[in-house]
C-alpha cells in the first residue's frame, strides 16, 4: 500500500553539498535535524531552521551571524522569500522537513528564479501527507490513513501516490465512486 | 505546420557586409512563405556546384515573423570545407537552392529571468534572430560581442542602435569574461556562440561564478573538425569508403552517394545516428548518452569519426 | 463539399452522440494485431496512412460544433480546464498560429485566415466567429491565444516546455480527458505526468519516448493511437466528475452493451512549435459504440481478441475490469476464429445494419 508504483512521487536522497556552487543557505521546519554532517562540507553554510513549538513565540536567541531561528514555518518561507529577491547567481539552497514544507520552499526558490539544480530537498520528520480532493480542490493536511475523509466535500479519498510537486500535495480520489458506499477499511500508513 | 521533403528556394539577394562576409536572401520558390523559423534556428542549405553537393548549416538570421524571406550571413573562410567559397564567389541572385526546415537546437529559454548572450566573430549570427524576440518580449537581456578592431563597425551596424544593452568589444577593449558574468541575478542564462576558445572560456567562466550546468548554452553545431583518416565498410550498399583526415564521415559517405540521412550537421539533432556493426566509434556528438557511448554501437556521422583503423556500418 | 457537421447532438444528459456511416469506415481502429501491449509507437504525422483521419494537421469531422458546444459547457462550470503557466506565453502563440494555418489549409471551405503582417482575420464559419486581431498582442483577442484557438478544435491539447532535458506539461485545454487532471498535473515533467501509467515504465517506454520526443523536428510532427473505454458517449470523463460518470459502469448489462460501451481512441500528435520550441501535443477523441464497430467484422473479432488477452495491469488502469467480460463474451459468440489482416483498416467498404 505504501508503494504504489507511481513514479511521480518524490525520492529523496541525503543531503551533499553542491560544490558547484558559492553560497550555501540550509532550511528546516525543525531543529532536529542533524545538520552537522552538510556544515563540515561547506564552512561559510547558513543554517536557518524553525524553533520547537515549546518555544511559544519567543523570540529565538541569534546564535550567530550564520544560524537563524524562527518562530513558525510561516515565518521563515517570508524571510526567504525576501532574502531571495537580492541573491545572485551561485547560491544553492538546501532543505530538510516534512514533504509540505519541501515543495513550499522549492515552489518560493522557483519563483525566485531559482531551477531544480540549485535546489535540493531530503525528508526529515513526519510521513503525513497534504492530499489534494482532485474532485473539489480542498487541501486536507496531515492526513495519516490510505482513505480519508474529504473535508471540502465528505468524499472518502482514496490517497494516490500521485504526487504534484507545484501543489505540493497527493492527489485524492473518491474511493466508493463506480458503487457508492462501498469504502473499504482504511489503514494507517503515514506517520 | 507539415514540412514534406525540403524547402525549394531561390537566391533573391547577395549584400556585401565586409570584405569577408555576405547575406544571402532566399525566398520560397513560386512565392509563398516559409515556415515560421525558431529564433536560433539553422538552416541545412544544400548548393549544387558543378562537380559536387555542398551541404552546410547556418544560422537564420531573421526573426520567427519574417517568413518572406530567410537570411543567413557567411563569412568566407580560408579553412573552410568549401561550402563557403562557392556561396561568397559564385552565387549572385537568382540560383535555385534546397532549404531544410528551420530546426532549434539552440532555443531561448523560457524559464530565464536575464540572458547573456556572448559571441565572438560571425559566431554572432544567431543572436541577430535572438535580440528582436527578445525585445518584443520585453525581456531582460544583454549581448557582449566579440571581434577585430576593423570589424566593429561593422558588427554595430548589424546590430543596430546601441542601447546600453548591445555591446560591441573590438581587439583595444575587451571586458573579463568575469566582469560580464559575476553578480547577476537568480535564474541568469548565458548562451555562446563562436569560437570553441571563446565557447570554452565563457563555459568555464560562467561555472566557476556557479551558474549550473542547465544556464550555461551553446551552439554547437559547425565545430567538427577532421583527424586520422579510416575506412567505413557498409553492409548494406556494400561499399567501402575513405574517409580522409579533413572530411567528415558524413561528408565521405555523401561523396560516394550514398543517401545518409541528416540534419543539423553538428553532432545536436541525432537524425544522422546510424547503427555500428564492427570497429570502434569515436564519438564527438551531444546527442548520445554515455551508456550509448560506451556501448559504441550507434555513431553520429556527421561529426564522430573512428579510433580504429575501419568501422563497419549498418547503412 | 463541406462537412455535414450534427450541430445538436449531446455528451452528457440523453447522450444524443451518434456516428454516420461515414464517420464509422473512418473510425481511428488502434488494434493492427490480436495483442496489445504499450511501446513506443509513434510514427511520422504524414498526410496519409490506413485510416482517413490521418490525412490532415489537425482533423475535422462531422461532430466539430457538437465537441466545441461540450468543451464550452465544461470551461463554463470549471474554468481551471484550461491553464497555461506564464512563461508560456511564446508557445500560446504558436498554437494559435500552428492551429489557424493547418485549418485554413486543410478546410478552406470552413475556415479561412488572411494576413497582413502581424494583422490577422480569422473566419471560422461552423461556428460563426470572425475575428481580427494583432497576432502577438493578446489585448486585441477576447481571451489568451491559447485558449481563444483550443476552444474552436476538437480534442484536448497541452503544452510541453522543453529544459533541462526533459518535456514539461506546462498548460494545456483538457475536456475531453481519458481521466487524468491537469489541474493537478500541471507543470510535472514527462515521468512524472506519465507517473500512474503501470508496466511501460518498467519495460523503458517513457525513457525512449522521451528521448525521442527531445529531438522531435520542427516541420515533422509524430503520431500515435491511444485507447480506453467509456460508458455511454461520454467526452469528460475526467477525475474531477468521477463521482458523476463512475456510477455508469455498473449500468452496462449483457442486454445493453452494445449501446451504452464505447471505444474511445485518441489520435495523439506531437508538434515542435518554433518561437518557443515547445511541443504541441493534439490529443483528439473519437467514440464509438460497441454496435456501431461490430458492423466492421474485423474490428469486432480483433477487439474480442485484444480484451480478452489484455494483461490484467491494464484492464485495472484503463478502468474496464467491471463489464470487460460482458464484452468479451459478446464479441467472441461471432468470432470465427480465422487470421485477421495485420493493419488497422477496416477491409470493407460499406456497413450491414446494427446487430
Amino acid at each position: 500500500m505504501i508503494d504504489q508504483g507511481i513514479k511521480s512521487r518524490p525520492v529523496y536522497e541525503r543531503l551533499r553539498i553542491d560544490h558547484s556552487g558559492l553560497r550555501h543557505l540550509f532550511v528546516a521546519d525543525t531543529p532536529s535535524f542533524s545538520v552537522e554532517p552538510l556544515a563540515a562540507e561547506a564552512q561559510a553554510l547558513e543554517v536557518w531552521a524553525v524553533a520547537p513549538l515549546d518555544s511559544e513565540g519567543v523570540s529565538p536567541a541569534l546564535t550567530d551571524e550564520r544560524h537563524r531561528s524562527f518562530r513558525s514555518v510561516q515565518g521563515l518561507i517570508q524571510r526567504l522569500t525576501h532574502r531571495l529577491k537580492d541573491e545572485r547567481m551561485g547560491f544553492r539552497l538546501y532543505a530538510a522537513g516534512r514533504e509540505g514544507f519541501l515543495w513550499d520552499v522549492y515552489g518560493t526558490a522557483q519563483q525566485a528564479g531559482l531551477g531544480r539544480q540549485e535546489v535540493f530537498l531530503t525528508h526529515h520528520g513526519s510521513t503525513r501527507r497534504r492530499v489534494m480532493c482532485v474532485h473539489c480542490r480542498t487541501f486536507n493536511e496531515g492526513v495519516t490513513t490510505t482513505i480519508a475523509q474529504c473535508e471540502g466535500c465528505g468524499a472518502q479519498l482514496f490517497v494516490r501516490d500521485h504526487f504534484s510537486r507545484r501543489l505540493s500535495a497527493y492527489m485524492g480520489v473518491k474511493v466508493d465512486a463506480e458503487l457508492p458506499g462501498d469504502v473499504p477499511p482504511a489503514e494507517q500508513a503515514y506517520q | 505546420m507539415i514540412v514534406e521533403g525540403k524547402l525549394s528556394a531561390r537566391v533573391v539577394g547577395v549584400d556585401t557586409i565586409s570584405p569577408t562576409l555576405k547575406r544571402f536572401r532566399f525566398a520560397p520558390q513560386g512565392g509563398g512563405q516559409f515556415p515560421t523559423a525558431a529564433p536560433g534556428a539553422h538552416i541545412l542549405v544544400t548548393l549544387r556546384g558543378p562537380d559536387r553537393v555542398w551541404k552546410n548549416s547556418y544560422s537564420l538570421v531573421t526573426t520567427p515573423e519574417q517568413r518572406d524571406q530567410y537570411a543567413i550571413i557567411v563569412r568566407r573562410a580560408d579553412a573552410s570545407r568549401g561550402g563557403s567559397h562557392f556561396l561568397h564567389d559564385v552565387i549572385t541572385g537568382g540560383e535555385a537552392v534546397e532549404l531544410s526546415a528551420p530546426a532549434s537546437l539552440f532555443p531561448i529559454a523560457s524559464l530565464a529571468r536575464k540572458h547573456i548572450l556572448i559571441s565572438g566573430g560571425i559566431g554572432l549570427t544567431p543572436f541577430l534572430s535572438y535580440v528582436p524576440v527578445l525585445r518584443s518580449r520585453k525581456a531582460t537581456f544583454e549581448l557582449h560581442q566579440f571581434c577585430s578592431e576593423g570589424e566593429a563597425g561593422v558588427f554595430r551596424d548589424l546590430l543596430g542602435n546601441e542601447d546600453g544593452r548591445i555591446h560591441v568589444h573590438g581587439s583595444t577593449s575587451r571586458p573579463a569574461l568575469d566582469q560580464i558574468l559575476a553578480d547577476q541575478p537568480l535564474g541568469t542564462h548565458v548562451y555562446t556562440c563562436g569560437p570553441d576558445r571563446l565557447m570554452e572560456g565563457v563555459a568555464q567562466t560562467a561555472r566557476r561564478l556557479g551558474f549550473p550546468e542547465n544556464a550555461i548554452h551553446q551552439e554547437s553545431f559547425g565545430a567538427a573538425t577532421g583527424g586520422q583518416p579510416f575506412v567505413v565498410r557498409l553492409t548494406r550498399s556494400r561499399k567501402t569508403i575513405e574517409v580522409g583526415e579533413t572530411q567528415t564521415l558524413l561528408e565521405a559517405l555523401e561523396a560516394a552517394g550514398v543517401e545518409a540521412p541528416c540534419l543539423c550537421r553538428g553532432g545536436a539533432c541525432g537524425v544522422c545516428l546510424v547503427p555500428v556493426v564492427d570497429g570502434e566509434p569515436e564519438h564527438r556528438d551531444h546527442v548520445l548518452s554515455d551508456a550509448e557511448r560506451a556501448e559504441g554501437r550507434i555513431i553520429a556521422t556527421c561529426v564522430s569519426r573512428a579510433k580504429s583503423a575501419s568501422l563497419v556500418l549498418d547503412l | 463539399m463541406g462537412i455535414q457537421f450534427k450541430p445538436t447532438e449531446t455528451f452528457r444528459g440523453d447522450f444524443s452522440y451518434s456516428n454516420s456511416d461515414e464517420a464509422v469506415l473512418r473510425f481511428p481502429f488502434p488494434f493492427a494485431e490480436d495483442k496489445y501491449m504499450y511501446s513506443v509507437n509513434m510514427e511520422p504525422h504524414v498526410r496519409k496512412g490506413p485510416c482517413p483521419v490521418f490525412e490532415h494537421a489537425f482533423d475535422v469531422d462531422e461532430h466539430y460544433i457538437a465537441e466545441c458546444h461540450e468543451r464550452a459547457l465544461v470551461l463554463e462550470s470549471d474554468p481551471k480546464r484550461c491553464q497555461v503557466l506564464p512563461h508560456m506565453m511564446a508557445a500560446q502563440w504558436d498554437t494559435l498560429e500552428l492551429i489557424m494555418e493547418s485549418l485554413a489549409t486543410d478546410y478552406p471551405e470552413h475556415f479561412s485566415l488572411t494576413r497582413d503582417g502581424d494583422n490577422w482575420h480569422w473566419i471560422n464559419r461552423p461556428l460563426n466567429t470572425d475575428q481580427r486581431f494583432v497576432f502577438g498582442d493578446p489585448s486585441t483577442l477576447p481571451r489568451e491565444p491559447f485558449e481563444y484557438i483550443t476552444r474552436q478544435a476538437q480534442g484536448d491539447f497541452t503544452i510541453q516546455d522543453q529544459r533541462d532535458h526533459n518535456l514539461y506539461v506546462d498548460g494545456g485545454m483538457v475536456t475531453c480527458q481519458a481521466d487524468w487532471s491537469l489541474e493537478f498535473d500541471i507543470g510535472m515533467s514527462f515521468h512524472e505526468w506519465h507517473g500512474p501509467v503501470p508496466l511501460a515504465h518498467d519495460i523503458g517506454v517513457f525513457d525512449r519516448a522521451l528521448q525521442y520526443l527531445l529531438r522531435l523536428q520542427y516541420g515533422q510532427p509524430v503520431r500515435r493511437l491511444n485507447w480506453t473505454m467509456t460508458v455511454n458517449p461520454r467526452m469528460d470523463t475526467s477525475p474531477e466528475n468521477y463521482p458523476d460518470w463512475g456510477p455508469d459502469k455498473l449500468t452496462v448489462t449483457p442486454e445493453n452493451v452494445d449501446r451504452k460501451v464505447h471505444l474511445r481512441v485518441e489520435l495523439q500528435t506531437l508538434f515542435r512549435l518554433p518561437r518557443s520550441n515547445g511541443i504541441l501535443f493534439g490529443i483528439r477523441c473519437y467514440l464509438i459504440s460497441l454496435q456501431d464497430l461490430e458492423r466492421v467484422t474485423k474490428w469486432s473479432k480483433r477487439l474480442g481478441r485484444v480484451l480478452a488477452t489484455l494483461p490484467p495491469e491494464l484492464v485495472e488502469y484503463k478502468g474496464i475490469a467491471r463489464y470487460r467480460d460482458m464484452v468479451v463474451s459478446r464479441l467472441a459468440a461471432v468470432d470465427d476464429g480465422a487470421p485477421l489482416s495485420l493493419g488497422i483498416q477496416p477491409d470493407q467498404t460499406s456497413l450491414p445494419p446494427r446487430r
